[in-house]
């Protein structure tokens, strides 16, 4: 794996950044929701309180401590903001809540629901009655049968019944039967207490206002079928009847006062009846919400909602774990899902005591919305900062890994091309000023370098060097062998002193062979350059090793004319019969060196071929090294490895170059000499 | 009375031996093993003849000093250099300084041996009148075998010892290869391919001193070198 990749896999590991973010945000909402219910608890426990303090505007009817029940005929009187047209239809109310069945046991259908303005009750009742019997005129409530729908009152003068009836559609007033001072019962019509009969295609809807000076705590209200087939509701003896339970007047404008916007309050009483409620939940759709933020990182960071109750709605009452804890005198609060979009929000019930007793609920209802939006922004800005602080890390990490893996390359194919294919030794590395590790490797291998090349220096003036020490020792054996010789020996000494002059011959010339390459380099240096006629040098050369080689058969391929090149033509000799040397100790019995100079553009193509056996890829470049040997066989010369050696000094005194490569066909080796034109 | 030759050099061994080797020649010698010494010697009395070689002790080319100071006492005097030190460049300065020869010590006791005397009897010959039968003349040039003197064109051209050998050796049969052993045999010396390379270069320069358009020795590659006329 190349540095790049691991510094890049490593700088990935600051994605840990955006995931701190989240969780440090995650942290962040728990806290705020939590401070949220810390806050919403207490403003509900303060209200409470407030609440507490003055009961009297709060609980109209503080000594009712039966609960309510729709079974039994109680009523929520829903508050009304507008004052309805009486005109048969409820749509005027904006109560959200279907009228309440009445209670039947003949199948006649018939719903009920009240509500309130300032001054009056409002009952709205739908009858599903298939046919309309008219009220007869002068009617005998006693005896007549029409469709008419009974109302009894609780009034401060006591119980007051009236019904409704009518033969023809429309406003019509209550009627109750008043005995006269003359003892007989007289239907009088009860102006103030007004009604709508509609009729319509199910039955009839009756809408009746009704002052609130007449209501009181109790009302029965019974639906009966002109033809006696049905009834509906209870009957004004029956003990059962329903209970008005108002909405507490002026509490919404008292609520108003305490809580702030985007908060909704709601009094409740110990049976969870709204008394009351001021200001409204500000929530925003959840798809707008998400619109402005992108959703994929809400995806991995959103809360959970799925475990959070659904906030019941209902109109009249209110329920939920908040309110009944709260109705068991526990403030307390808690996450739903509410309003008309599901969206996350946080109700907190506070009880409302009174000398002791629990007498209702104040329940606060917030949006989470506004805590969303604030984390929201935060976590984006922290979301899109640490992306971008990533990604500028990773950069540039990148950036960083490849240049530090440039350098490292460089070193590299400095350190791989350090020691060349003549050689040579590159001396000096790049990145050797850095200061840093990269520079000290740098530093390290040019004094790598520097000992290796002196190493080489050594090796390559050892020979010249030791050529010259040892020529002096050599001398005195072999002018004490002349000596020797002079004074006249025994022919059985005289085998030993020419054995011993033998000797000092293979000495000499391993010493001479061994100073060879010096010679050339001394020679090279003392050289004039002067045109010659290669061809006519290759001619005339090739000869002679024809006479010099008698073993082995020359070929040679020139051009017509005069080659004329630039240089020494000794020296020129010397690298032919080092190439031909070569070319005859390898050549195989049978086999022909073949001498090749023809002009290719620019250069001289000299070549010096051979059938002998082919020379390894790997040794193909250090050939032409200084004291490169890797020759098996045993002929008795001493080789060194500087044959090719000086022709690589040769080659290049003249501008030229030499390679060695193997015959594409695998026949032999080739020597190839590239000399400029002149 | 026996020729005196003097031996200068640091190697005691080989100081013995060339001396032995040349007293049993006949002549006497007089060994030294350092510049100081010998110059002492030579101030108070001149050898017949002066082998030296060129590093002395502790003077890396002492040898050069000392040949400079001994032909400054005397101009006629052989000098021949004997040495290890086989460069071209301290052939060329050895000769510079006047010296009738530079060998290296590759050379045997019977080729020095066989200079030695060849310088005696050119010194001989200069002392007696020309004999005319030793002369050998290819054109311009004339070689005296007994003076060892060439001239061309009537101008004396200036050889060392083995340098006259080898011209002697080309000129005597013009147009014949003589190849680099036939040289060596020529020049009794035993010398390595290059230094007759320069050898051959030298000769040429000093030809071309005389008549810049000297070009009788011909270079046969891969052979030897010729003479033509």
């Amino acid at each position: 794996m190349s540095i790049r990749l691991q510094l890049l896999i490593v700088a990935l590991t600051t994605l840990v950044l955006p995931w701190a973010g989240c969780q440090y945000a995650k942290e962040l909402e728990t806290a705020l929701r939590s401070s949220q219910e810390q806050s919403l608890l207490a403003s509900a426990a303060t209200i409470a309180n407030a609440l507490s303090a003055q009961p009297q505007r709060v609980f109209h009817d503080a000594e009712d401590t039966q609960p309510f029940s729709a079974g039994a005929g109680d009523l929520y009187v829903y508050p009304l903001v507008t004052q309805p047209l009486l005109d048969g239809y409820r749509q005027d109310w904006d109560v959200p809540a279907e009228p309440t069945p009445l209670p039947t046991t003949t199948g006649y259908r018939a719903r009920l629901q009240a509500g309130s303005t300032e001054g009056f009750l409002y009952l709205f009742i739908a009858v599903d009655d298939s046919h309309f019997d008219a009220e007869p005129n002068d009617v005998r409530p006693d005896v007549d049968r029409f469709d008419r729908v009974n109302l009894v009152l609780d009034g401060p003068n006591g119980r007051e019944t009236y019904f409704f009836g009518t033969n023809a559609p429309g406003l019509i007033a209550a009627q109750s039967v008043v005995i006269g001072e003359d003892g007989v019962d007289r239907v009088v019509a009860e102006p103030r207490i007004q009604a709508f009969w509609l009729q319509t295609a199910a039955g009839y809807h009756l809408e009746a206002r009704i002052p609130l000076s007449f209501v009181g705590r109790h009302l029965w209200v019974e639906a009966l079928d002109g033809r006696g087939k049905g009834q509906a509701g209870f009957a004004a003896d029956s003990a059962a009847g329903g209970r008005l339970f108002f909405a507490t007047p002026g509490l919404d404008t008292l609520l108003e006062t305490f809580i702030g916007d985007g908060t909704r309050a709601t009094v409740i009483d110990a049976n969870a009846l709204k008394l009351g409620s001021a200001g409204t939940v500000v929530s925003k759709k959840r798809g707008e919400a998400e619109e402005s933020e992108p959703i994929w990182y809400r995806y991995f960071l959103g809360i959970d909602t799925s475990d959070m109750p659904t906030l019941p709605v209902s109109p009249d009452h209110l329920s939920g774990e908040s309110v009944s804890s709260a109705l068991h005198g526990r403030a307390h609060a808690q996450w739903v899902l509410g309003g008309s979009y599901r969206e996350m929000r946080l109700t907190a019930a506070a009880p409302i005591v009174i000398d002791g007793h629990l007498h209702g609920a104040v329940v606060l209802e917030q949006a989470a919305d506004q805590l969303l939006a604030l984390r929201d922004r935060a976590l984006s800005r922290l979301f899109n900062l640490t992306l971008i602080a990533t990604a500028a890390a990773v950069i540039i990490m990148f950036v960083f890994a490849t240049w530090i893996s440039l350098r490292i390359g460089r070193l590299r194919d400095a350190a791989e091309s350090a020691v060349g294919s003549d050689g040579r030794i590159q001396l000096t590395m790049p990145e050797s000023a850095s200061a840093d590790e990269i520079g000290a490797l740098s530093r390290g291998f040019e004094r790598l370098l520097a000992r290796l090349n002196e190493h080489a220096q050594y090796l390559r003036t050892l020979g010249g060097k030791l050529s010259h020490e040892l020529r002096t020792p050599l001398t005195i054996v072999r002018s004490s062998l002349d000596n020797l010789e002079s004074e006249g020996l025994r022919d059985d000494q005289l085998h030993y002193i020419t054995r011993a002059r033998e000797g000092t011959q293979r000495l000499q010339s391993i010493l001479s062979a061994l100073g060879a390459a010096a010679r050339v380099e001394e020679s090279i240096k003392q050289s004039e350059r002067v045109n010659f006629d290669l061809r006519e040098l290759l001619v005339s050369a090739v000869a002679a090793y024809r006479d010099g080689f008698p073993g082995t058969q020359f070929a040679l391929q020139t051009p017509e004319d005069p080659c004329f090149a630039r240089g020494a033509p000794d020296l020129m000799v010397q690298l032919l019969d080092k190439l031909i040397e070569n070319a005859v100790d390898f050549c195989p019995k049978e086999g022909t060196v073949t001498v090749r100079l023809e002009r290719v553009p620019e250069n001289y193509c000299l070549q010096v071929a051979n059938d002998g056996p082919l020379i390894p890829e790997a040794l193909m470049g250090r050939l032409f090294e200084s004291l490169f040997e890797q020759r098996q066989g045993g002929d008795d010369k001493p080789h060194f490895g500087l044959g090719l050696y000086i022709v690589r000094l040769v080659a290049e005194f003249h501008g030229g170059t030499a390679v060695a490569a193997n015959r594409d066909d695998g026949s032999g080796v080739v020597f190839t000499i590239m000399l400029p034109l002149i | 009375m026996k020729k005196q030759i003097a031996i200068v050099e640091d190697e005691p061994a080989l100081r013995e031996n060339y001396a032995a080797a040349l007293a049993r020649h006949g002549y006497s010698i007089k060994t030294y093993g350092n510049r100081r010494t010998a110059m002492q010697a030579f101030n108070a009395r001149l050898p017949d003849l002066a082998i030296i070689d060129i590093s002395l002790e502790d003077e890396a080319e002492g040898g050069f000093d000392l040949c400079r100071d001994l032909r400054a006492l005397s101009a006629e005097l052989p000098i021949i250099f004997l040495t290890a030190r086989d460069s071209e460049l301290d052939a060329v300065s050895g000769l510079r300084l006047g010296a009738d020869d530079f060998l290296t010590k590759d050379v045997s006791l019977p080729h020095l041996a066989a200079r030695v005397a060849a310088l005696f009897r050119r010194i001989d010959a200069l002392r007696r009148p020309d004999n005319a039968a030793e002369i050998v003349r290819r054109g311009a040039l004339s070689i005296d075998g007994e003076k060892m003197q060439t001239t061309w064109n009537g101008a004396p051209v200036t050889l060392s010892l083995t340098e006259f050998w080898i011209v002697h050796a080309l000129a005597k049969n013009p147009g014949h290869v003589k190849n680099r052993q036939q040289l060596m045999d020529a020049a009794n010396v035993v010398l390595d391919d290059n230094t007759i390379t320069s050898h051959i270069k030298r000769v040429r320069r000093k030809f071309q001193q005389v008549d810049a358009a000297f070009d009788a020795i011909q270079t046969v590659y891969g052979m030897g070198y010729r003479w033509v006329e």
